[in-house]
């Protein structure tokens, strides 16, 4: 049987195999925490606590500032040092709530205590998401809440949890898969009794074979899920193309999942879902894999969110002399930073640290129109037209192509022999076209 | 610390520019070395001059117009071997210099380099030279001997022998001769996937179909010319350059039909029995065509018209507002099948339009040929007023032919290729003109026109095709050597090295004894078939 997968995409060196066995271990934070105001999309939290108060675990120290929007919890208990702009992984400065974290980790009231999702009505449910500050983990951001309350809940079919981590060397998706497979599971019917026609498919790259045989053991006796083993490609776990795969509807640009019947979430979010709702957790942790070539021990941790990423490097046993670039995220979407004195914020899925920048090794020469880039682009665009358009600035050109159906997967600059920094040249296009968009 | 920032991904391919380049270099290893054992130093020789100057050019080019010199991407290498395998394996050595500079500076630097040129560089060197130096470009040697290639000897209604075509037995250019030699390389691209099957594969299965449906359903013809000439060279090498070909898989099938459509018209109608080049230098033309009719329908937004009349009017109309703002224009909504279709019709028209002329001026080429042939006769044959065709003799003479008869060694390899009675003013017989060919000589055939009263004497000669050494052979067309014939009147000439002494001795051209002989072999041939008419 072939497996369900997409047309188009690359096969880079997945590297999984430097953290694929490591277990996950918590770390706890010293000193002091920070938390941006704006971890995911949407309009920014406001801030609810000032300078000198003291918070406790798991209180809400921004409240969303709209209806796409999230809240943001305070992972430690301590006192509010300042409220004020510091450097976040995507290398802009924004409004943060410092916090001394005291060690203590006092936990907020009610905080931990056992619910039976059986018993709470759907509002109730998606309340609890929504108080719990739950985002999109697998690096999107896009709040949770939102994409639980469609227009029209009864025409949602499909809800797929995306275990396809198909982004080089991460793990921390399959370790969760791994170890706390049963939150997964329950997090799956939280969801699942909100939609009432829906189906729940747990879609895993087939370069995981544990993880499918341990979830699909687990799921033998539930009716309304299943495992969907998907082909190892990158970047199977986009979402158009997991929908794609799992369902074959298509998705492009201007429609969200829920328009074609479909909730897509990643593992880890599915199992902040859970928590919320079953043991009144809001998401104060996630999972991260510190890997790379520059890394002297790779793991995977449980992190407080709002830990600096130079404390989550130290306990991998810091960087090897000579690192040439740290990125938060993976290889082929995270963002390179210029100091690892920035905040885990949600979707800080990993740090990956390189002795070698390809980037910078790889000298960039004339395109010699292979065609490489046509046959990875997984929206089927011809990514060296677009490029002869960005060069040019030619914006009209950009979107007659349909380049804002990119999403900056990376696989066209992977791919091409000639080292052209082609998702580069989207991104500022698509950038460009975007803003020219607001103004009217 | 300092780390380095850019965008990302952060991750590249292994396979870079130069690594593709070296390794259809490498790929082609197999025919090229073929063509050197076959042809010998020459050949290689040839192909060393070709790279050396390619590269050369390409380092000049780059310097004087302060370029990056780019020249170990093993581009301007490709280039430069790919002429080299593209000419005949004993062109003088000037030709692949010309040809490769052509080919690096007009069609590859001139249009902005790797990259930029819109046809492929070696195939516009050849190109060049053929038209420039047809008859250097067409003259295959093989040890010495010029020989026609398979295609030729298929345009003139020969058979060949398929399993010496595949295994490169055969006359050619340098490095098309052997289809197993070509087809190992093919498989190494294939495998390190530098190229996709979509251009060749369809190039050869469409150029199969046509040349049996328009060849007369022979499929022997047919697979004699899928191993002939430069069409597997020209469908794995050449026609799957990246630069010159389309990007889209779709774009590389309408590709390889529209080659595999005009290479059979070329060959078929064409005026030479060559037609893989120009087939692909004209397809390489249509590129930005065929590219814009073939480009792929971006994911999701394939069937955005079907699901319309499904939505709520609120939703189509929301939608609409998004379309007015980044509506997938014009390429991409084009029917791309409908386009396809045109693009055959208009290679079909082509083509046929092609097949008319030739059949047009076929007639005044024909007749021109005549004209010339005629006042060759004249030259020999100097009172005669008309020629009427000798068929009898003719059928006679290769009657005995058949038989062993003139072919059994008298007069060396001589064949007769055609023979007219001479007539005088009053349509009276006056003697012969007799047009023989002979192998023998040093530099491969030698054919002459030679008259013959109706007494026995010579009337006159003349060569209508010569190849010998020149200073040695070729002055057997000096007066001074063929004059030695005229007006004699003896049964059998025979060549002399001490002096002539008698009318039937012939004084041998000093350095070319094989030449004099087989002249002399020739008209004591055209002695005897004029003896046989009376």
């Amino acid at each position: 049987m072939s497996l369900a997968t997409f047309r188009g995409g690359v096969h880079p060196y997945d590297g999984k195999e430097l953290t694929k066995d490591k277990a996950i271990t918590r770390l706890m934070p010293k000193g002091e925490l920070v938390f941006p105001v704006s971890q995911h999309i949407g309009a920014p939290a406001t801030p609810v606590v000032k300078k000198g108060d003291a918070v406790l675990m798991g209180q809400i120290i921004a409240e969303a500032g709209g209806f796409v929007s999230s809240n943001i919890i305070s992972s430690v208990s301590g006192t509010v040092k300042a409220v004020e702009p510091r450097l976040t992984p995507s290398g802009a400065k924004v409004n943060s709530i410092i916090i001394e974290n005291d060690g203590q980790y006092t936990p907020v009231e009610g905080l931990g205590t056992k619910r039976d999702y059986k018993n709470m009505t759907k509002e109730e449910i998606i309340d609890a998401v929504k108080a719990a500050g739950i985002v999109g983990l697998g690096g999107a951001g896009f709040p949770t809440h939102v994409k639980l309350m469609p227009k029209d809940p009864s025409k949602i079919d499909y809800i797929i949890v995306n275990g396809a981590e198909c982004e080089p060397y991460l793990t921390s998706d399959y370790r969760v898969m791994m170890e706390t497979p049963e939150r997964l599971v329950e997090g799956l019917k939280i969801m699942l009794s909100l939609f009432d026609n829906a189906k729940g498919v747990i879609a895993i790259e087939n370069n995981k074979p544990e993880a499918i045989e341990k979830l699909t053991e687990l799921v033998k006796d539930e009716e309304k899920i299943e495992v969907c083993p998907l082909k190892t490609k990158y970047p199977q776990g986009g979402e158009r193309n997991m929908v794609y795969a799992v369902t074959g509807r298509r998705l492009n640009s201007r429609l969200l999942p829920a328009d074609l019947g479909c909730i897509v979430d990643n593992v880890d979010t599915v199992v902040a879902i859970q928590m919320a709702v079953s043991e009144t957790t809001p998401l104060m942790r996630r999972i991260v894999t510190v890997t790379g070539s520059a890394v002297n021990e790779p793991s995977n941790f449980e992190v407080k969110i709002g830990s600096s990423f130079a404390e989550v490097i130290e306990a991998a046993g810091g960087l090897k002399e000579g690192t040439k670039k740290v990125i938060a995220g993976g290889p082929m979407m995270g963002m390179a930073l210029s100091s690892v004195d920035v905040p885990m914020v949600k979707t800080s899925s990993a740090v990956t640290a390189f002795l070698v920048d390809d980037v910078e090794v790889c000298k960039e020469s004339p395109c010699i129109r292979c065609g490489r880039c046509v046959d990875a682009c997984p929206s089927h665009l011809m990514p060296l037209m677009l490029m002869d358009a960005a060069e040019a600035c030619d914006d009209e050109k950009f979107v007659a192509l349909n380049g804002m159906e990119c999403y900056e997967c990376g696989s066209c600059a992977f791919v091409c022999p000639a080292h052209r920094p082609l998702t580069q040249g989207f991104k500022q296009m698509r950038q460009l076209v975007a803003a020219k968009r607001r103004k009217k | 610390m300092n780390f380095n920032l850019s965008s990302s991904p952060h991750v590249r391919n292994a396979k870079s520019t130069r690594s593709i380049m070296w390794d259809v270099n490498l790929a082609l290893l197999p025919a090229t070395a073929f063509g050197v054992y076959r042809f010998g130093i020459h050949a290689l020789l040839i192909l060393l001059i070709s790279i050396a100057t390619a590269v050369l050019c390409e380092f000049c080019y780059q310097k004087i117009t302060h370029k990056e010199v780019l020249i170990s991407d093993g581009s301007a290498v490709l280039t430069g071997l790919l002429l080299g395998l593209n000419m005949p394996p004993s062109v003088p050595l000037w030709i692949p210099v010309l040809g490769s500079a052509f080919a690096i500076i007009f069609v590859k630097q001139f249009f902005g380099g790797l990259g930029k040129n819109f046809m492929n560089p070696a195939l516009g060197g050849r190109c060049f030279l053929l038209i420039s130096f047809t008859s250097i470009m067409s003259t295959f040697t093989v040890d010495g001997v010029a020989g026609s290639t398979p295609l030729a000897k298929l345009a003139a209604g020969e058979t060949t022998d398929l399993l010496d075509m595949f295994l490169g037995y055969t006359g050619g250019v340098i490095g098309e001769v052997s289809v197993l030699a070509i087809l190992c390389g093919a498989v190494y691209l294939l495998v390190k996937k530098i190229i996709s099957w979509y251009i060749p594969v369809c190039y050869l299965v469409t150029f199969a179909l046509f040349m049996f449906l328009f060849g007369g359903f022979n499929p022997q013809f047919v697979l004699a010319h899928l191993l002939g000439g430069g069409l597997m060279l020209g469908a794995w090498f050449m026609a799957t350059d990246y630069v010159t070909s389309p990007v889209s898989k779709k774009g590389k099938v309408i590709f390889g039909i529209l080659l595999g459509i005009l290479t059979g018209v070329f060959r078929l109608y064409g005026a030479t029995a060559e037609g893989v080049s120009y087939a692909i230098i004209f397809s390489n033309l249509l590129v930005p065509l065929i590219e814009r009719i073939s480009m792929p329908k971006a994911f999701g937004l394939e069937k955005v018209k079907k699901e319309k009349p499904v939505k709520a009017a609120e939703e189509v109309k929301e939608e609409k507002a998004e379309k007015a703002n980044d509506a997938p224009k014009a390429p991409v909504s084009l029917k791309t099948y409908h386009a396809a279709l045109n693009l055959t019709v208009i290679a079909l028209v082509l083509g046929g339009l092609l097949g008319t002329v030739y059949q047009l001026t076929k007639g005044p080429i024909e007749y021109a040929k005549q004209q010339e042939e005629l006042a060759a006769y004249k030259e020999v044959s100097p009172d005669a007023k008309t020629f009427d065709e000798a068929t009898d003799l003719v059928a006679a003479i290769n009657d005995e032919y058949a038989n062993g008869g003139i072919s059994a060694g008298a007069f060396g390899n001589v064949k007769l290729d055609s023979a007219y009675i001479a007539k005088g003013s009053s349509k009276e017989t006056i003697g012969y003109v007799v047009n023989v060919t002979t192998s023998d000589g040093f530099g491969g055939d030698i054919s002459l026109s030679i008259g013959v009263d109706a007494n026995g004497s010579i009337t006159g000669i003349a060569f209508l095709t010569i190849n010998e050494t020149a200073g040695l052979g070729m002055n057997a067309k000096n007066e001074s050597f063929y004059s030695q014939y005229i007006g004699k009147n003896v049964d059998l000439f025979t060549v002399t090295k001490s002096g002539s002494s008698s009318d039937s001795e012939i004084d041998a051209l000093s350095g070319a004894t094989i030449t004099s002989k087989a002249v002399t072999n020739a008209v004591n041939a055209a002695l005897y078939i004029a003896d046989k008419a009376e």
